[in-house]
């Protein structure tokens, strides 16, 4: 079955196929969209005060629905919000009115240190508890609801409780948040604690999902890391045609951070997920 | 059972520490023990703060050369980062640099990352407007002693007593890095941004003579007796206006007022 729109909370618009921008292909992707039907921006790189960045954001933004996706939020962490930061984040959803704003379930920092890295929860109730009122915060601030990702993880805390689905699924649904689904750090975190990823996308909220990320990621010795350096697997890929098929029509990108192709290559991974997607999505209608 | 924040400090410690055993808080498995786990982290952090500064850093790189990854991963043990945006990492290199030993013995390095972070922040520093040779035909001639000039807030000059400021442009060409030279007397860099372009050049020492004085906000009748002094009177002005025509034409002038 798959849900239409109006039936999800908030019922923000379905954007299509679309990228993550990166400055390695700005002067190509405006010179040839492709079918490329929409951008995720990173936050952080246009929270400038002025130059050439948000000379490009704004050329982008007249040429197609833009997405903010931030690694700052740091929503789990057990400082203070950083509020700073959250003002120049909504200046930013002013300037760009982003189709929606997300960024990820986790901590990047604590006692003022920032690690630069999406650090997993402990899954207990006294951060889901913690998580969901700094969301109700960030929400009223920025005036909409947020998309909260999923990230990849390498470690486990001996004090968690719950899943990481379950916790996911609960901050969303008590938070009144939507969830971006990043389908690799589903496989990738499901690989490195060895728990089913079926599971996984069986403990999410078919109504809360707003967004899917793929993306490609490393094997190490023992552990597989997400590095965003590499095409999407063929086990992703299969994972992904699952969660189309329990999600529906969801708005898909593909994330590219490092060893970056032409953009050409980029643009047919697209097109391998719009063609494995549509078919699934026209057998459900 | 540990709190949220105390789970975060412990986790935050280890990936901090150079080497330590995995706080009890994590757990290790049949795929991978707690300290491979950690060490995804650990890595990770370190990776990233040194990609970072890569990217800043340019004219230390081609400086330092086979020392400067060395450099970094020193800075980085020193300093964990404070700022949300990992571009902002730099904003401590020039200081670490400046006392921390060895590199403290050889000042050039700390000059260097300092002319590597001006122009970084010229980046992405606030937009400004600036004035053209027309603008200031608006002066009324009789006016022109009291006239004070309003400059760009970007614009930064820096005294280095090295040609620095050509490892920064051989980088920048990817021309042959050159040799390291100190002049007689030190030489003042201006770095500023047009539009979208950040600049960097020497200024002549007179020239700084009287940028430095536009901008603690002299007025033209002043900064002409300062080129008096040095020139003579009869060359003063001529020169006044090569130097004013130059400013005006790479956009250091945002404005003028009268005193
Ligand atoms: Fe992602």
């Amino acid at each position: 079955m798959t849900p239409s729109s109006a039936t999800r909370p908030g019922s923000l618009p379905y954007l299509g196929y679309g990228l993550g921008l990166r400055v390695e292909h700005y002067e190509a992707l405006l010179a040839n969209p492709g079918k490329v039907e929409w951008l995720e921006v990173v936050s952080e790189n246009y929270m400038v005060s002025g130059g050439l960045p948000l000379v490009w954001l704004d050329r982008f933004r007249e040429r197609f629905p833009l997405v903010m996706h931030g690694v700052s939020l740091s929503i789990g962490s057990a400082d203070p919000l950083d509020e700073d930061y959250l003002a120049r984040l909504a200046a930013l959803a002013k300037r760009v009115e982003p189709a929606w704003v997300s960024d990820h379930l986790c901590w990047t920092g604590v006692q003022g240190v920032n690690l630069h890295d999406l650090m997993p929860l402990p899954y207990t109730e006294e951060a889901l508890e913690h998580v969901v009122n700094r969301v109700k915060r960030v929400q009223d601030v920025l005036k909409r609801r947020i998309l909260l990702e999923n990230v990849s993880s390498y470690v486990t805390f001996a004090d968690s409780q719950l899943t990481e689905w379950e916790f996911l699924a609960a901050v969303a649904e008590r938070a009144d948040c939507l969830i971006l689904l990043d389908i690799n750090n589903v496989h990738v975190s499901a690989k490195n604690h060895g728990f089913s990823s079926l599971d996984y996308l069986r403990g999410i909220p078919v109504s809360r999902v707003q967004q899917f990320h793929l993306a490609g990621y490393e094997q190490g010795e023992r552990l597989i890391i997400d590095t965003h350096n590499a095409p999407v697997s063929n086990a992703v890929w299969d994972l992904y045609m699952e969660a189309v098929r329990r999600f529906g029509r969801i708005s898909t990108m593909i994330e590219r951070d490092d060893n970056f192709p032409p953009l050409a290559e980029l643009m047919a991974e697209l097109e391998h997920a719009r063609a494995l997607a549509e078919p699934l999505l026209q057998d459900a209608a | 059972m540990s709190t949220l924040q105390t789970i975060q400090q412990q986790m935050l410690q280890a990936v901090l520490a150079e080497r330590t055993l995995p706080p009890h808080i994590v757990l290790g498995d049949d795929i991978a023990d707690a300290s491979s786990r950690l060490d995804v982290y650990r890595h990770g952090y370190r990776i990233r703060l040194r990609d970072a500064l890569k990217v800043e850093f340019a004219g230390l790189q081609c400086m330092a050369g086979s020392r400067f990854e060395g450099m970094l991963d020193k800075y980085v043990e020193a300093h964990p980062s404070e700022h949300y945006n990992i571009r902002w990492y730099g904003s401590g290199l020039a200081g670490f640099l400046e006392y921390a030993h060895p590199w403290r013995e050889k000042p050039q390095l700390a000059n260097m990352a300092k002319m590597d972070w001006a122009i970084s922040t010229a980046f992405d520093a606030a937009d400004e407007s600036s004035m053209g040779v027309a603008d200031l035909s608006a002066v009324p001639p009789e006016s022109w002693a009291g006239l004070r000039l309003t400059l760009q807030n970007n614009l930064q000059v820096l005294e280095c007593a090295y040609n620095t400021d050509a490892f920064r442009r051989a980088t920048d060409n990817g021309s042959k890095r050159p040799h390291l030279r100190r002049f007689a007397q030190p030489r003042q860099v201006l770095v500023w941004r047009r539009a979208t372009t950040v600049h960097y050049r020497r200024l002549d020492d007179d020239e700084w003579l009287v940028l430095g004085a536009s901008i603690q906000g002299e007025t033209f009748a002043s900064l002409c007796a300062r080129l008096a002094a040095c020139h003579g009177e009869s060359a003063a002005m001529p020169r006044m206006v090569t130097v004013l025509k130059r400013w005006l034409e790479a956009g250091l002038i945002r404005g003028w007022d009268l005193a």
